[in-house]
């Protein structure tokens, strides 16, 4: 706990998109255990990475989030069996798809996480946000025209 | 020779007429390069049907949009398909939106099909339109501007340059002879990888440059033939709401995510999309990258085999390295 946490101005703007029954409870798991996390990462549940939308990622990669991390179950411990298998084509189909539109694959980032593995996540979640940081801003699609579903609302 | 093939097209159509209630096909329109889309219900209108390289619609939308095109109890609907139009069939039977065995397939194999508005450009956009005619690759045009002659693969569609399938892949009878394709099958993405030697930096530039002449008029959604949703796409529903009514390039990027996403392991490349944009926006060239993943990821290529199931529709548990 020596070093310094990152402060709000140098903030990144990181969605994690978590599933309920194993990575949610990882992120849980990291922080009853007093594991220190990077703080730019905002959560969204999820009921299952098979619910993720791969849209919900380029949606925010448009908007100019910088970071966005999917994270769910292992595959064969999705709590609906198959809801990952389905996850793992469209994100992986996602991935290989966004630097055609000129949106770099490394701001997008899936993984699997189970509920008792709070070190695990530390370690991701620190990964990938060390990782934005290094890209710095996300300039986004036509971000800087405002309107009410720019980023400036978010 | 067009001649003769639609005149084939006509005695198919009435030998088949009795197990058939509805004929979907192509007609002439207002000049010899403008066709359009018709129904056909009885034996005496078969002879308005034509076909040549005019016929640029796929029809198989009519299909399965409303009001779909549906033929009475125990009949078939007749339906007219080129190579691509075909995989759109097949493409509609493995998602169950269509039955098999109430479609009478006229398969057409085809030799390119013409981009009016590039023939209107070398003719000069004013000139009245008489006559075309065209023999062994050359297309003749009659004008009021006098006579051009023009070589067809100077004004194909783009989707026809790259076409791998030309003949058609289901079909219950075949008009003509097949052709060989214009290009391989290993050819297919060249387009894709070129593109893909651009900085991230500059496909994004190219992308938002092309894609900020979008007016969202939804041609490129309505024209695609397994854009089923309609009233219900994505697109256009406030709740959830994805894009906003404001003409931002953000907005416009989502509704092209949303449009090429949807059809991700689907698209049959069948081209309507973009024939149809009104401001000549590329818009198939982003499914053709999503296509090229799938080929490269799952070995799958949309709108071949009736009985397979599109790659994102499923899984396989054993499958490594994802
Ligand atoms: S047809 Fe063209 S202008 Fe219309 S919504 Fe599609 S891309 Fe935009
Ligand atoms: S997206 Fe375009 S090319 Fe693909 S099936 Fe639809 S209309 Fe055809
Ligand atoms: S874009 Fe998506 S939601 Fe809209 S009609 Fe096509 S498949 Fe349906």
């Amino acid at each position: 706990m020596e070093e310094k946490s990152t402060t709000s101005a140098n903030e990144m703007k990181i969605i994690g998109f978590l599933c309920n029954w194993c990575s949610y409870g990882g992120a849980d798991t990291a922080g009853v255990s007093r594991l220190k996390q990077p703080t730019d990462l905002r959560v969204i549940r999820i009921p299952c990475t098979g619910r993720m939308d791969p849209l919900f990622v380029l949606k925010a990669l448009i908007s100019g989030i910088d970071g966005v991390l999917v994270s769910g179950c292992h595959p064969k411990d999705c709590h609906y069996a198959v809801g990952n298998f389905y996850a793992r084509r469209r994100l992986e189909v996602l991935k290989e798809f966004l630097p055609f539109l000129g949106i770099d694959a490394d701001r997008f980032h899936y993984t699997w996480v189970s509920a008792s593995e709070g070190q695990r996540w530390q370690e991701v979640v620190t990964e990938f946000s060390q990782r934005i940081h290094e890209l710095g801003r996300n300039p986004g699609v036509g971000t800087k025209t405002k309107t009410e579903n720019s980023v400036e609302a978010y | 020779m067009w001649n003769e093939i639609t005149e084939k097209l006509h005695e198919v159509l009435r030998n088949v007429m009795p197990q058939v209630d509805v004929v979907l096909g192509w007609e002439r329109g207002f000049n010899p390069l403008r066709i359009k889309p018709v129904v056909v219900r009885s034996e005496k209108d078969i002879s308005r049907l034509v076909w040549n390289p005019f016929c640029v619609q796929n029809l198989t939308g009519y299909l399965v949009k409303n009001p779909a095109v549906i033929a009475g109890e125990g009949k078939k609907v007749a339906v007219c398909v080129k190579g691509c139009d075909s995989r759109s069939l097949v493409a509609l039977i493995q998602e169950h939106f269509l039955d098999r065995d109430r479609l009478l397939i006229i398969g057409v194999p085809c030799q390119g099909t013409i981009d009016w508005r590039l023939v209107m450009k070398k003719i000069g956009n004013t000139t009245t339109v008489f006559n075309a005619h065209i023999e062994d690759g050359i297309l003749r045009i009659e004008h009021s501007g006098g006579l051009e002659q023009m070589s067809i693969e100077s004004v194909l569609l783009r989707r026809c340059l790259r076409c791998a399938y030309p003949n058609p892949v289901i079909y219950d009878v075949l008009i003509g002879e097949t052709v060989t394709p214009r290009i391989d099958k290993s050819e297919l993405y060249r387009n894709v990888a070129q593109f893909e030697q651009k900085s991230l930096e500059e496909r994004r530039n190219f992308w938002i440059d092309v894609l900020s002449r979008c007016v969202r008029c939804y041609a490129c959604r309505n024209a695609c033939p397994l854009c089923i949703c309609q009233d219900w796409c994505i697109a256009e529903r406030r709740d959830p709401k994805w894009v906003t009514q404001r003409p931002t390039i953000k907005d416009i990027f989502i509704f092209h995510s949303i449009h090429a996403l949807h059809l991700a392991g689907r698209c049959t490349e069948c081209g309507e999309c973009e024939r149809v944009c009104p401001v000549g926006i590329p818009v198939m060239f982003i499914k053709e990258k999503l296509n090229e993943i799938n080929l490269r990821l799952f070995s799958y290529e949309a709108g071949l085999d009736p009985q397979a199931v599109p790659p994102l529709l499923t899984f396989n548990p054993h499958e490594a390295g994802i």
